[in-house]
């Protein structure tokens, strides 16, 4: 996907955006006007005129101060409704783009951190209109505006609090993306390598003291903080730089005012009000735009966001992935006639230039209970992918006799389910996590089913089928989301199942028991469903009808 | 919240240093602040009486002094905070670090590994903002408002009164905004907290979806769920959002106040115009600093709530350091005693141990003769882990072990008597040999390869590189490179006890029978006396003898 058409998608259509901008640019204007007018009222009430002449400026003093704290308020409120309005359209705009490639199109799949991480992008992407558009127009207008004021009451002042406004947003612009280029080159590697050097220590603490290796290690990760601590030192330096230029120039602008206006004192139409305002302005100008070194760090935030999504999420699927066919035979497969037939198929993952696995025959008709092994790496989970059409394949593949390429992926996936090698549960109760495998399932089903994978008591302890499995299901073992993960796929009640690896991430003492109840609780009362099941671990012989061995 | 732990100060001694130069720092710049607003009003006022150009030269050369003055302080600011703060973050994660190996295994097994992992490497980095932002604006706050606020009273005392009467306002709103804010939420807590998840849940979950035909139909629910995510959202932001309303209408309208107030007197001739101008220059000042550590709260908090992970850290290990002097000088007896390789009987007697006074195994009476081949076995959370912690010292233990009739107290560590492999692999980043050879007094390339035969891995190459975790290997190779570094040590320091704890948990039944080989050779050609945790039969069937712990001994 482009950056630019993930940040039009974050961007909130000028309609809606427009009332924050309005109001932000009112609560600025009325900061600087605040002072202005102050100053103004001041210098006039030296003169000692009737305080009638003043009255303007006192009203206008009050008005431009509630003025400033009101808009100020109901800016944020109107331009973070405006964010969360278009945060629901980019998460939607995104998530429809990652449905047909999900999941092994995403490039980077098989790293576990992805798809948490493309979700805090999305979210990040809620800063463009906040923290970078909002604050570059505001300050782009109140600038404007403020140069113009001043150049109708002395053209040489506003010539010159234009020259210090440009300068200013030359500078900060160019030390911003300096010192984010230093920090990106040189700073953010030595902070990875140190990150993972400590993780590395903290992790293997056992082992470092096992082996009395702590001293030596807490050596090499004094030494990685030594060079990261080097590297941010030398380029503090240049982190102050823009910051005090900016003061710089705020202050070279009222000496420039100052130095334009004194000797034009007395001409038509110039006194010592009009001098007080010219010269205070620029302080009040400066201080609105103080917020645009923020927004430009906020923007590189918000881009590298957008790149990352961008780079997750290919611009054309794959070819290693299954799209829909337009025109396919609406064919249903017959439950009873579900017989996979593999000849010679190899698959690949995108991006990776060697296929996984190569000519693999199979056959599994109802009733098999088929086992997988093989060494890690050699294309099990591949083969569970093609079997479930997250893969496309080379070579034949039919499912009840109809090649699955002239099947809806829709249809394949109701026949052949697959339990993950790392179920996914949900942050919501048990009854949630198996419902959406069939939403019109009874109490005394779900229970009914849960029995069947060893898992009522557990329920009942926990307090009903409304306790909740925690955030990524936190708060269950890994073999009890492997038994709901089966209690979901036996919902669904699939014609074939594949489990991957059910063992993967159990402790190793329960791991032959839990294989032994899977793969007994997976089997229907008729004796129709066909099972395969990957795995490293040894399976009684007397579980199973046959065996593949990959690799 | 407490703006400063008075603990950063004593656990880091930059710290102290940092504060001192933010005090002197802050005080140039009340200086400035001053200083500009004096020079500034005086030119105005006097070019107003008439002065010209030249007359006033040198004031506008003092006003372009203080303000380069203040650009520079700006900048020393900011490079002394940047490295005020990379200094603090060294001294303590090198503190924090060092505790953590002196607390041990032990405690770290009650622990999330990578949490603690985080709150020592990136954790700390929320101390950044907390120090470059947050501090230097809170030190400058607490003198730069004083010191302004006394300026004016000294000029113009009823402008002063005005803005003393003020600024109390600000935190009291402010605490009671929060309250409101954190009732609000606390309100809502779990409603937001699993709206603002549910877009997470429904991308990670996504595979799930996909399988079960529930993908497409998500997306009308992220729209309403973020929908939802925002009324609610709202409705928080709308009672959050005061407190900034409070401190810009408090500050804008004390500006408002000082300027009529002062202008009214200007009219009747009660105030010089020079003072008018300066007072109503410096009265946003003493605003300024406060509002700005409102708008840093969030980096604070943050920043605190690092630096708290931390101290927990710290303070357990102070603590745990005082408890264990005491027995300091029996662990010195221990190292001498059972120096030098030692062959003989392993013999556990009355052996208990546990967690926090929580008793996991025993009381057990085991013997394991020299040389021999015994597989652990039992259902799991009988203790065999436990047991295997004990031995290395990770955790307490009672009763007696002793090791060829000689008592040895478990727990002392960096002894050589005994070698372990975990359940985890645990490797680093680096060549094999290096992960093979790990803290090895003499590094030696055929032992290393040695051990990797006996661990079923000779077809790894010894110069292989791996990444951070040992990346690069699949689950079983990594296990074997780990069971090659178990066995490597053992050999380079003749212990007489090799402990395997699951070593064949990743492997299939193939290479589980190459290192049940493997193992045999290495008892047959060395006196060492191997113990092997293990759930898998065929591993059990290879043992001499198995000591199979049941339940039951849990209970007694």
């Amino acid at each position: 996907m482009r950056t630019t058409e993930i940040l039009r998608l974050a961007q909130p259509r000028a309609r809606r955006f427009a009332p924050g901008v309005l109001l932000g640019l009112l609560s600025a204007l009325c900061a600087v006007g605040l002072l202005a007018t102050s100053a103004y009222l001041i210098t006039r009430a030296a003169e000692m005129p009737p305080i009638l002449y003043l009255n303007m400026a006192i009203v206008g003093v009050r008005a431009f101060a509630l003025g400033r704290a009101g808009f100020r308020y109901a800016e944020r409120l109107a331009s973070h409704d405006a964010a969360f309005r278009t945060l629901a359209t980019l998460r939607v705009g995104i998530y429809e783009r990652l449905v047909p490639i999900a999941p092994d199109g995403l490039a980077g799949t098989r790293r576990g951190d992805l798809l948490t991480r493309l979700t805090a992008d999305v979210d990040e992407l809620q800063n463009l209109p906040l923290r970078v558009v909002q604050p570059l127009v505001i300050s782009g207008a109140v600038a404007a505006t403020s140069v113009v004021t001043v150049w109708i009451l002395l053209p040489q002042a506003g010539i010159a609090l234009l020259v210090a406004l440009v300068l200013a947003a030359l500078v900060g612009t160019a030390a911003n993306s300096l010192i984010a280029a230093r920090s990106e080159q040189s700073i953010a590697p030595l902070r990875g390598a140190f990150a993972d050097e400590v993780l590395d220590t903290v992790v293997n603490l056992d082992v470092l003291t096992a082996f009395d290796a702590t001293d030596a290690r807490l050596a090499a990760v004094e030494r990685a903080d030594a060079r990261l601590t080097r590297a941010v030192l030398s380029s503090a330096a240049g982190t102050g730089v823009a910051t005090g230029i900016l003061s710089l120039l705020a202050g070279a602008a009222s000496i420039a005012a100052l130095l334009a206006g004194i000797p034009s004192l007395g001409t038509p139409g110039f006194d010592g009000p009009v001098l007080a305002i010219i010269a205070l302005v620029p302080i009040a100008v400066f201080e609105v735009i103080s917020s645009v070194p923020l927004a430009l760090s906020a923007l590189r935030q918000v881009r590298s966001s957008a790149q990352r999504i961008g780079s997750a999420v290919p611009d054309v699927v794959p070819p290693e992935i299954p799209v829909e066919r337009a025109a396919v035979a609406h064919t249903a497969i017959d439950p009873s006639n579900a017989v996979i037939e593999l000849r010679g198929v190899s698959a690949s993952w995108p991006q990776e230039s060697s296929p996984a696995i190569r000519g693999i025959d199979l056959t599994v008709s109802p009733g098999d209970r088929i086992l997988v092994t093989g060494a890690s790496g050699s294309g099990k989970t591949t083969l569970a992918h093609v079997l479930v059409r997250f893969l496309e394949f080379e070579g034949s593949y039919s499912l009840g006799g109809v090649d699955v390429r002239d099947l809806p992926l829709a249809e394949v996936r109701r026949t052949i389910g697959l339990s993950e090698q790392l179920p996914y549960l949900f942050d919501e109760s048990i009854r949630q996590n198996l419902l959406f495998a069939k939403d019109d399932a009874s109490d005394a089903q779900l229970i009914a089913v849960l029995d069947r994978v060893g898992l009522s008591e557990w329920v009942r302890q926990r307090g009903g089928l409304d306790a909740r499995v925690g955030e990524r299901g936190s708060l269950v073992s890994g073999g009890q989301a492997q038994r709901i993960a089966l209690a979901r796929a036996l919902l669904a009640d699939f014609p074939v199942l594949v489990l991957d690896e059910p063992t993967a991430n159990v402790d190793p003492g329960r791991a032959d028991a839990l294989l032994r109840d899977l793969l007994s609780a997976s089997a229907d009362p008729a004796g129709r469903r066909a099972v395969v099941i990957i795995s490293h671990l040894p399976v009684p012989a007397d579980l199973i009808t046959g065996r593949l061995r990959l690799g | 919240m407490k703006p400063l732990d008075p603990r950063l100060l004593g656990y880091a001694r930059a710290a102290r240093v940092f504060l001192a130069a933010g005090a002197v720092i802050g005080l140039a710049q009340t200086a400035c602040i001053v200083g500009f607003a004096w020079f500034l009003s005086q030119v105005i006022v006097r070019a107003i009486h008439g002065q010209s150009l030249d007359e006033l030269a040198p004031m506008i050369a003092a006003l372009a002094g203080v303000v380069i003055a203040r650009a520079l302080l700006l900048w020393i600011a900011e490079v002394t905070s940047t490295r005020g703060a990379a200094r603090v973050k060294s001294q303590l994660r090198s503190r924090v670090l060092t505790a953590v190996t002196e607390l041990g295994p032990g405690w770290m097994a009650a622990r999330n590994a990578t949490s603690v992992a985080t709150v020592t490497g990136p954790g700390l980095d929320a101390l950044d903002t907390y120090f470059s932002r947050y501090l230097p604006q809170l030190i400058l706050t607490a003198i730069a408002t004083p010191v302004v606020v006394l300026v004016i009273f000294l000029q113009d005392w009823p402008s002063a009164l005005g803005v003393v009467l003020t600024l109390p306002i600000i935190p009291v709103f402010m605490i009671l905004i929060g309250w409101a804010t954190q009732t609000v939420q606390k309100k809502q807590w779990r409603l937001l907290n699993s709206l603002s998840t549910s877009f997470l849940d429904v991308v990670g979950g996504l595979a799930t979806l996909t399988l079960f035909g529930r993908a497409a139909r998500q997306a009308e629910r992220i729209r309403s769920v973020t929908e939802q995510y925002r009324v609610q959202t709202m409705k928080v932001l709308r009672v959050s959002f005061l407190s900034g309303f409070v401190l810009e209408l408090v500050s804008s309208l004390a500006v408002a106040v000082v300027a009529v107030s002062v202008g009214l007197r200007l009219i009747d001739g009660s105030l010089g115009l020079s003072v008018g101008l300066f007072v109503l220059l410096l009265a946003p000042e003493a605003f300024l600093p406060l509002r700005q550590v409102g708008t840093q709260f969030h980096a604070a908090a943050d920043g605190v709530a690092a630096a708290d992970d931390v101290f927990e850290i710290l303070d357990a290990a102070s603590a745990g350091a005082s408890a264990t002097r005491s027995n300091a000088g029996a662990d010195i007896a221990i190292v001498r005693m059972s120096d030098g390789p030692s062959a003989g009987a392993l013999r556990l007697s009355g052996f208990a141990a546990g967690y926090d006074d929580r008793p996991v195994i025993g009381p057990i009476d085991a013997e394991f003769p020299a040389g021999s081949f015994t597989a652990i076995t039992g259902p799991s959370g009988v203790g065999k882990s436990t047991l295997v912690a004990a031995l290395l010292g990770f955790v307490a233990h009672t009763g007696a072990v002793t090791l060829d009739g000689h008592a040895i107290e478990a727990g002392a560590t960096g002894l050589d008597w005994i070698s372990w492999c975990g359940q985890r692999p645990g490797l680093f980043a680096g060549s094999v040999f290096e992960n093979v050879a790990l803290a090895s007094r003499a590094p030696d390339r055929a032992m290393a390869a040695r051990a990797l035969a006996i661990a079923a891995a000779d077809e790894i190459d010894l110069d292989r590189m791996l990444g951070v975790a040992g990346a690069g290997l699949s689950g079983g190779q990594a296990q074997r490179v780990s069971i090659a570094r178990a066995v490597y040590r053992a050999l380079e320091r003749h212990s007489a006890v090799l402990v395997l704890d699951e070593p064949s948990s990743a492997l299939d039944e193939l290479s589980e029978a190459r290192l049940v080989d493997g193992l045999r050779t290495l008892t047959e050609s060395a006196t060492i006396t191997l113990i092997v945790v293990t759930h898998r039969e065929a591993l059990a069937r290879a043992a001499d003898s198995i000591l199979s712990l049941e339940p039951a001994a849990m209970a007694a």
